[in-house]
Order: C-alpha cells, then sequence, then structure tokens
C-alpha cells in the first residue's frame, strides 16, 4: 500500500471484504485538480503497486481506485482518455486490458 | 459535464460516456493543461537557468529540434485537418484541443532553437530536416485530402504521436534541464493525442471488420518510414548503433492492441 | 510581419486565457452563476432564448471549421501558430454555447434536432460562402471571411447582447465577455496579417470583395429574419436599462435593434476593410 495512502474501511461488496482507500493528491499535475488523487506516475524499477492500483499500458502512469482492485473491474485511464478492465496476468499480478 | 466533485465519487464508477464527455472536452484540456503550463513560459519553469552546452552538443541538439519541428509541423497540420472530418462534436472539440497542443510544442521547439543561436529556423529545418519525416508529412496529408479519417487517424494519433511520444519520453531522461523540461511537458499532452487515436480506432474497429486489413496496409506503408524516423532521432541526439535502446516497443505494443500485427 | 505576430503567440494565448480572464471560470461563467428563473419559468423566454443560443452554436460551428481549414494553408509558421489558438477559441465557444442550450433544459440527446430546428438558413449560408474559400485552400479569402466579415459580425452581436445581458443574466453576460476577449484577438489577427497580403496580392480584390458583399448579403437577411419575422418578447416593464452604442435596448422596438446593429456592424466592416485596402460592397436589401 502507498505510504501516503490510509486504509479506513472495509466493505463486503464483492466475493469478499474489499479494503477502502482514501486517495490523496501525490503530484501527479496532468489532469484536473479533481482527478489527480486517481493517478500518480511510475517512479521506475523500485516502485511497487499497491493492490488498489494498476499500470495503464497506453501511457505507463499508474491508475488509483478508492478500492482494492479485482479482476473484472473496469477503470479509466484520464491522461490517456483510455478504458480497461482489470484481469491478472500470467505472473498472478493485476493487469489492465484496454477496451475499445 | 463533470458528473460530481470527485470528493464524492469514485471515478471508475462513471459511465462510458459520461467518461468519453469529460475526457473529450475543452474544459478538460484546460484544466488538464492548468498544472502543467501555468507559470511556466516556453515550457519551461521561469527560473531555470539556459546551459550553454558544447558545440558539438549544441549542434546536435539544434539538429534534433529541427526535426521535432518538422514533426510537429505535420502533427498541427494534420490535427487541424482531421477537425472538419471528425465524426462527432466531441472529436472535433478534442482534436482542437490538440491543434493548440501541436502549434505550442512548435512554439517551444522554435524558442529553444532561437536560445541556441539560430537566427532563420525555417531555412534551419529545411537543411537539417530528416526525409523520411518528410515523406510521412506527405502520406498523412495524402489521407486527410483523400477524406480517409481512419487511416489518417492511424498516421497521425497513433504512429505520429507514438513516435513522439517514445522519443521524447527518451531524450527527456538524456538532455540537459532546460531541454528535459519542455520535453516533459510535451510528453504529457502526447498522452492524451495517442490515447485519443488508439481508443477512437480501437471502437471503430470493432464495428468495421473490413477495417484491420485497411489499416494493415497503411500500417505496412508506413513501417519503413517509421524505422528510419526512430532510426534518424537516435542519431540525432547522439547514440551509437550498439547502445541504441528499443525505442519501437512502444509502437509495437500499440499496433499489437489493435489487432494490427500483420 | 514577425514582431505582430509573436503578440499573437501560444505563450501569449496561454498567459491570457487559461492563466488570465479564463482563470476560476466553468464553461466560460463563474462557479455558482445559474440562468434566471424568470427565464427558465418562462416558456416564451426560454424558447427564445434557446433560438437565440442556437445561432451562436452555428456560428461558432462555422468558425471552428474555417479557422482549423486555414492553418494547413497559412503561409508562415507564426500564422499556423496563431489560427491554432483560434481554432481552440472557437471549440470553446461552441463548447460554452451548447452548454448553455443544456442550461436552457436542452436534453444532450436533442442537441442535433435543436440546432437544425432553430438555425437560421440564411445563418448557414453565410457559413456556407465562408468555408467554401476554405475549402479550396483559399488563405487571403478565408482569413478575411474568417477574422474580418464572421468575427466582425459576432464582436458586434456579443457586445449588444452582452449590454442587454448585463443587469437580467449576469451569467450569460459573463459568458460572452470571454467571448468578446476571443473575438479582439481574432479581428486584430485579421487586420494585421491580410493587410499585407492584400498589398502582395491585388488581383485577390474582386474576388474578396464580391464574397464579402455575398456574406453581407445574408447577414442581413438573418438579422431582419431574427428581428422583424420572429421578434424577441418585449422585456419586462420593470427590466434594468440597457444601453448600446447610445440606444436604449430595454425600450428599443426589434426594427430599431436590428437597425442598430446592422448599422454597427456595417460600420464596422467598412473601417476595417478599408484599413486593409478593400471596399466595402452594399449587397442589394434581403427581401
Amino acid at each position: 500500500m502507498s505510504e501516503l495512502e490510509t486504509m479506513i474501511v472495509v466493505d463486503g461488496a464483492g466475493d469478499g471484504p474489499r479494503q477502502r482507500y482514501e486517495l490523496e493528491d501525490v503530484g501527479f499535475r496532468e489532469v484536473p485538480k479533481q482527478w489527480r488523487k486517481f493517478y500518480r506516475h511510475w517512479r521506475g524499477p523500485g516502485d511497487a503497486l499497491a493492490p488498489n492500483e494498476v499500470i495503464c499500458p497506453i501511457c505507463k502512469v499508474v491508475i488509483r481506485s478508492t478500492r482494492e482492485l479485482r479482476p473484472g473491474d473496469k477503470v479509466y485511464c484520464m491522461p490517456c482518455m483510455s478504458r480497461m478492465v482489470v484481469v491478472r496476468g500470467a505472473d498472478g499480478r493485476l493487469e489492465a486490458d484496454v477496451i475499445f | 459535464m463533470t458528473p460530481a466533485s470527485a470528493g464524492d465519487i469514485e471515478l471508475h464508477d462513471l459511465r462510458d460516456q459520461q467518461f468519453l464527455d469529460e475526457v473529450h472536452s475543452f474544459q478538460f484540456w484546460f484544466d488538464s493543461v492548468e498544472g502543467y503550463l501555468t507559470d511556466r513560459p516556453y515550457g519551461r519553469d521561469a527560473d531555470v537557468a539556459v546551459p550553454v552546452l558544447e558545440p558539438e552538443l549544441a549542434d546536435r541538439l539544434v539538429t534534433t529540434l529541427c526535426n521535432y519541428c518538422l514533426g510537429e509541423t505535420a502533427a498541427l497540420d494534420g490535427a487541424s485537418s482531421l477537425v472538419h472530418d471528425a465524426p462527432t462534436r466531441n472529436a472535433k472539440i478534442f482534436l482542437a484541443t490538440q491543434v493548440a497542443d501541436e502549434a505550442r510544442h512548435l512554439e517551444v521547439f522554435r524558442y529553444r532553437l532561437g536560445e541556441l543561436g539560430i537566427a532563420d529556423p525555417e531555412a534551419e529545418i529545411e537543411r537539417r530536416g530528416n526525409q523520411a519525416l518528410v515523406e510521412f508529412r506527405g502520406e498523412l496529408l495524402d489521407m486527410i485530402a483523400a477524406g480517409d479519417w481512419p487511416a489518417a487517424v492511424f498516421a497521425q494519433n497513433v504512429v505520429l504521436e507514438t513516435l513522439e511520444y517514445t522519443v521524447f519520453r527518451f531524450h527527456a531522461d538524456n538532455a540537459d534541464e532546460v531541454t528535459r523540461q519542455m520535453l516533459r511537458g510535451v510528453v504529457a499532452d502526447e498522452r492524451r493525442h495517442s490515447g485519443f487515436g488508439e481508443n477512437h480506432l480501437g471502437r471503430w474497429l470493432a464495428t468495421e471488420p473490413s477495417g484491420r486489413q485497411r489499416l494493415q496496409a497503411v500500417r505496412q506503408r508506413l513501417d519503413p518510414l517509421v524505422a528510419a524516423i526512430f532510426s534518424g532521432a537516435l542519431d540525432d541526439i547522439g547514440f551509437a548503433p550498439a547502445d541504441r535502446p528499443p525505442l519501437a516497443r512502444d509502437y509495437v505494443e500499440a499496433i499489437d492492441r489493435l489487432g494490427l500485427t500483420a | 510581419m514577425s514582431d505582430f505576430l509573436s503578440q499573437y503567440s501560444i505563450q501569449r494565448w496561454l498567459e491570457a486565457c487559461p492563466q488570465g480572464y479564463l482563470d476560476g471560470t466553468v464553461y466560460g461563467y463563474l462557479p455558482g452563476q445559474s440562468e434566471p428563473e424568470e427565464l427558465l419559468a418562462d416558456e416564451g423566454m426560454r424558447e427564445q432564448a434557446i433560438s437565440t443560443t442556437v445561432q451562436l452554436v452555428a456560428g461558432e460551428r462555422a468558425a471552428l471549421a474555417a479557422s482549423s481549414g486555414l492553418v494547413n494553408c497559412a503561409p508562415d509558421d507564426a500564422s499556423k501558430l496563431f489560427l491554432a489558438t483560434q481554432t481552440l477559441d472557437e471549440a470553446r465557444h461552441v463548447e460554452i454555447f451548447c452548454q448553455r442550450l443544456y442550461d436552457l433544459g436542452v436534453k444532450k440527446e436533442d442537441l442535433e434536432s435543436t440546432v437544425a430546428r432553430y438555425a437560421n438558413p440564411n445563418l448557414v449560408k453565410f457559413a456556407e460562402v465562408l468555408l467554401a474559400k476554405v475549402a479550396a485552400g483559399d488563405f487571403i479569402a478565408g482569413v478575411v471571411g474568417q477574422n474580418i466579415v464572421l468575427e466582425g459580425m459576432a464582436f458586434s452581436v456579443f457586445e449588444m447582447m452582452e449590454a442587454g445581458a448585463r443587469q437580467l443574466n449576469p451569467k450569460f453576460a459573463h459568458t460572452l465577455t470571454g467571448t468578446i476577449a476571443d473575438e479582439r484577438r481574432h479581428v486584430g489577427f485579421g487586420e494585421n496579417r491580410i493587410g499585407s497580403l492584400i498589398k502582395q496580392h491585388p488581383e485577390k480584390r474582386e474576388e474578396i470583395e464580391k464574397m464579402q458583399e455575398e456574406m453581407a448579403y445574408y447577414m442581413l437577411a438573418a438579422f431582419n429574419d431574427v428581428f422583424s419575422n420572429s421578434p424577441p418578447p418585449a422585456a419586462p416593464s420593470d427590466a434594468p436599462e440597457a444601453e448600446w452604442h447610445g440606444v436604449n435596448l430595454t425600450a428599443a422596438t426589434p426594427a430599431q435593434m436590428e437597425e442598430l446593429l446592422a448599422t454597427t456592424v456595417i460600420g464596422e466592416f467598412k473601417t476595417r476593410l478599408n484599413r486593409i485596402g478593400l471596399e466595402y460592397r452594399q449587397p442589394k436589401v434581403p427581401a
């Protein structure tokens, strides 16, 4: 989990409880202010994704959600205007597939 | 168009049309560029010092910037001409924001050329321009003149924008501070442009069975030019063939996502 | 030429618009502003406001098509850069006037049918004359048609509407103030850039003056339709006084308003065309 996030509640939606996250603006300035907390820059090889994060395959920005992500969730990448669905990759990690 | 304040909602719960209405609007563009262009004249911090470069490095940078200007002029001519043929109002408004983005890129690159002592950028661009880019511009404008909207969007917003996005990001990591800041702002714009192209064509291909074959033919025609442009860009930046990074990866991935791999 | 064009750069545009008079606005007005309740409650007034706004959408769509189409045939980079800012300005105008239609109760799915229903046919023909020049790649005629004739008309129409709305509808007046600020740049560019090109290409005069005559004809016909054939409802008796060019708009009859607007716009045309070396041609009076 990103150190700037605080887990605040656990809800019962989906297949089991999902962690919920209170997002903070962490300096991604490429979308309107109200949406900035939903994105961050990928910080390179030492970086890791939190359970509420996935990388946009088109523009490589990290997409963030207020809830833990699971396969089948839909997410939006505003910086490149793409819609995508969360899937589990071959290595077991969450990835995003673009929906056209 | 904004459905509610972000304090109240989860962005990813928006309906698809709400999302598209939001991101294709002038208001979205306006509020986005505010974040990285406000108080940054010509795309860099107002107080950043302009470095003095070694003559050989400066000369390489002039060639690189001349080719960036060539690419941006092609993108400006292409995007402005596409406004007319755009099939929806949202697409027209988005392309109008892209027109302004491309013009800004051309302006900041020309400004940087001025800082490097180039008094007549037009003549310098003519002298140092990569022939493959000139040919690419001709191909793009021919597609627009023929009214071939999908081919033109593919050439402009997928091929050209992915090329620029990749080269600029790579160059930014290896450039002086002023050039680096300028390129980072440009990259932020390119995300929107390439994203628009790929998503727009992806939706079109889903409903147009013969579209994939048409675009594959366009891609095959453009591929040699793409290879020559990548190669020229790396030569200009100063990379020996053995040290070259796999710049074409983003391009190949985009082609693959659209199902256009031959 | 390059010195004056540096005033029309993207950098200047960014400082003037997003970081200047548009800062803090949403769709051109201030957060919290709304259409007056009396307007929304009165079906006649609401329909009139929709009809008026549709003419603005139609005009701005033509301007968007023209300015974007002119980028590619501009003879120099500086003109391309300015026309790129104008393209974005016009797209913004289309968006904010469409937003006003939504604010007036038009449903999104009904936007196109509403525009088709209310767009004045003479305004559409006015736009077609201009867009034919743009489609032919005629930069000089296109800029005169767009930045002198169309923008000159829009400038005066917006000014008159802003004066009329200032007290009655501050939200709409604020929207118009931003568009007027944009139009100033557009007409300024038109005059400054084209003056020198007309001198270089005197052979273009006849064709351009003919285009101006044709556009002026359709403009006057559109004014006639709007004010005389379907006059707006009279302002309420307690409406605050609104003055423009020495005329009390609240008390003026539709015929007086038509004459005021036509006289002002044509007066402006004459002055502007004269400055760039062209003669204004009076069209025959529309039937």
